[in-house]
């Protein structure tokens, strides 16, 4: 609860960050009579800080559900090709010309979905190890492909403008967050997040071996698959608008389970608080530090690895996380 | 009664792999019957099936097919304690019990405080209470196997199976399950457990299933099918028999 007041005091605070009408904390007293700041309130700041809340719980908590449906802590939401199938799809449409930022967010979901089910199907035809690895494996060699595909994509992207757009892109941002488009992932992103913290306790069973999670009544290929795909399309649709924002999925779950446990029933609901806390923060130090926006991908990429250096380091009583 | 039945069941697995050839034998409830059998004879697979992993229309259970029972439900029927589990996450001792309360709850239910109560008596059943709060990643070979145990007592189902339950104890560890084991049974819990150890099959089982090359080799009363031609058979070397201190040791 703590932890909910505070993010939600912070987002206040972020509402006063920016640069105007001067450099860093300023709160306007006359925001009702100036237009400009009334505007720059509502529509520039808000929705950013709205957006920095949504994709940062839905992220965290995609990247909570892959780690423990596959029982691995280190594991991300581009764990099967998705960051990458996305990456592409959205290099991709940027490269044909779409001039709406909508193409780019289906091109982005669509074929972040495909490099799912891909790697999914791969996995099926795979004949050597485990399901586990068999998944491991197939997402590996589709990131790969689809690297590639981006590669190729920004060599033959024109360099003044399809270039900066993919490559900014890639680096993540919130600049373009308006309502329009929160509005257009905003109820998928919350039935996703629904979903998953209504299958708390399933995650905790399907971090188990497989025999043991079939063994206390779980339908183990179906609800990993249900639970994978819907973890999947809330991090595509955020990452279609947000671009590439890595270590929030990896970072927030360790966080949450050194706080209150490796059970999901409070980790997971405090690891996207915490998701949400560290976008935000994230997004408001990446756009006020410097006089230029920094990506907020590499605000959370740096803060990222920090913590994750940190936590590392720790003296572990238990050994594992 | 009969709660487990078996007919002419076959399994391949998609690798090309026979497992299991027309293996028939039916368990009775409140018996405790050990499998043997050498590696590659069947057993795991053999324990899949009984637990549905494999679905199998001439696998019976109460009666009914097994394949005609919903997850939870074979759940509630059949617990299952694996060799051993591989712990990637620090779930409290409590936390990994409660985890067998799973079948009784609703689709996005969380345990209760009843829940609670039975996962802890379970702890305390395996001797391990006043360590709910410990971490399992923290646990001993031994304490490892009670909280496997603990689990399955938590679910409170009609059969426990037990994938070679002493296969990782020390002598002292192997009798503590020995005899909770022997008390499970006592109470009228059907076991049924795979074993490479046949002074704990013959101390524990009330019946015997003998698998060799995925076959049934033979089935029946512990007095009358384990003896030393038997076993010599079964694991196609020769075995002894030796009586000490009023046990008949086998090696």
């Amino acid at each position: 609860m703590a932890m909910v007041m505070a993010t939600l005091l912070f987002s206040l605070l972020s509402l006063f960050f920016g640069r105007y009408p001067k450099p860093g904390f300023s709160v306007p007293l006359d925001w009702k009579s100036n237009a400009l700041m009334r505007s720059i309130l509502f529509n520039v700041r808000l929705p950013r800080i709205v957006l920095a809340l949504l994709a940062g719980s839905m992220l965290s908590a995609s990247g909570y559900a892959f780690q423990m449906l596959f029982s691995n802590p280190l594991v991300e939401p581009g764990f099967l090709g998705v960051s990458q199938g996305s990456a592409f799809g959205a290099a991709l449409m940027i490269v044909l010309g779409a001039s709406s930022t909508v193409a780019v967010q289906v091109s982005a979901t669509a074929f972040g979905l495909l490099a799912l089910a891909a790697s999914y199907f791969l996995a099926r035809r795979f004949r050597f190890g485990g399901w586990l690895l068999r998944l491991v494996l197939s997402g590996i060699a589709v990131s790969a492909i689809f690297s590639s595909g981006l590669a190729v994509v920004k060599l033959v992207a024109e360099p003044t403008k399809d270039l900066q757009d993919i490559t900014f892109w890639m680096m993540g941002g919130l600049w373009n967050a308006s309502w329009g488009q929160i509005f257009s992932i905003v109820w998928i992103v919350i039935l996703c997040e629904l979903i998953i913290i209504s299958q708390r306790w399933k995650l905790n069973l399907l971090s188990l071996g497989e025999k043991t999670s079939f063994s206390v009544g779980i339908n183990v290929k179906r609800d990993r698959t249900i639970l994978l795909v819907v973890a999947t399309v809330g991090t595509t649709l955020v990452i279609s608008i947000t671009g590439l924002i890595g270590w929030v999925g990896l970072i927030t779950p360790h966080l949450a389970r050194k706080m209150f446990g490796s059970e999901s029933s409070f980790s997971l609901p405090a690891s996207m608080v915490i998701g949400a806390f560290f976008l935000l923060f994230s997004d408001t130090i990446g756009r006020t530090l410097l006089p230029t926006e920094i990506p907020i991908g590499l605000v959370t990429s740096l803060i990222g690895a920090v913590i994750f250096i940190i936590i590392l380091s720790l003296k572990h009583q238990e050994g594992k996380v | 009664m009969n709660i487990l039945e078996l007919h002419d069941v076959s399994f391949t697995y998609p690798s090309g792999t026979e497992a299991l050839k027309q293996v028939s034998f039916s368990i009775e409830e409140g018996s405790s019957v050990a499998l043997l059998g050498s590696n590659g004879a069947g057993k795991s697979t053999l324990l899949d099936v009984l637990l549905g992993m494999h679905p199998h229309a001439s696998v019976t259970l109460c009666g009914k097919p097994l394949s005609s029972y919903g997850r939870k439900e074979v759940g509630r029927l059949i617990a299952l304690v694996p060799q051993s589990e591989q712990f990637n996450f620090s779930f409290s001792l409590l936390e990994y019990t409660l985890f067998g309360r799973s079948p009784y709850l609703g689709q996005m239910q969380l345990p209760s405080a009843l829940d609670a109560q039975i996962a802890w008596e379970a702890l305390a059943e395996v001797g391990l209470a006043g360590f709910e709060e410990r971490s399992i990643t923290s646990l001993s070979g031994g304490e490892h196997q009670l909280l496997l145990l603990a689990r399955s007592i938590a679910q409170q189902s009609r059969i426990l199976l037990l994938d070679e339950p002493t296969s990782a104890l020390d002598p002292a560890n192997r009798r503590r399950t020995l005899s909770l084991l022997k008390r499970l049974h006592s109470r009228g819990k059907t076991l049924f457990f795979s074993t490479h150890d046949v002074n704990f099959a013959a101390e524990l089982a009330t019946h015997v299933v003998m698998l060799k090359g995925g076959r049934l080799l033979a089935s029946g009363l512990t007095e009358e099918v384990v003896n030393t031609e038997m076993l010599t058979i079964l694991y196609g070397t020769e075995m002894r028999a030796q009586t000490f201190d009023g046990h008949t040791l086998m090696y």
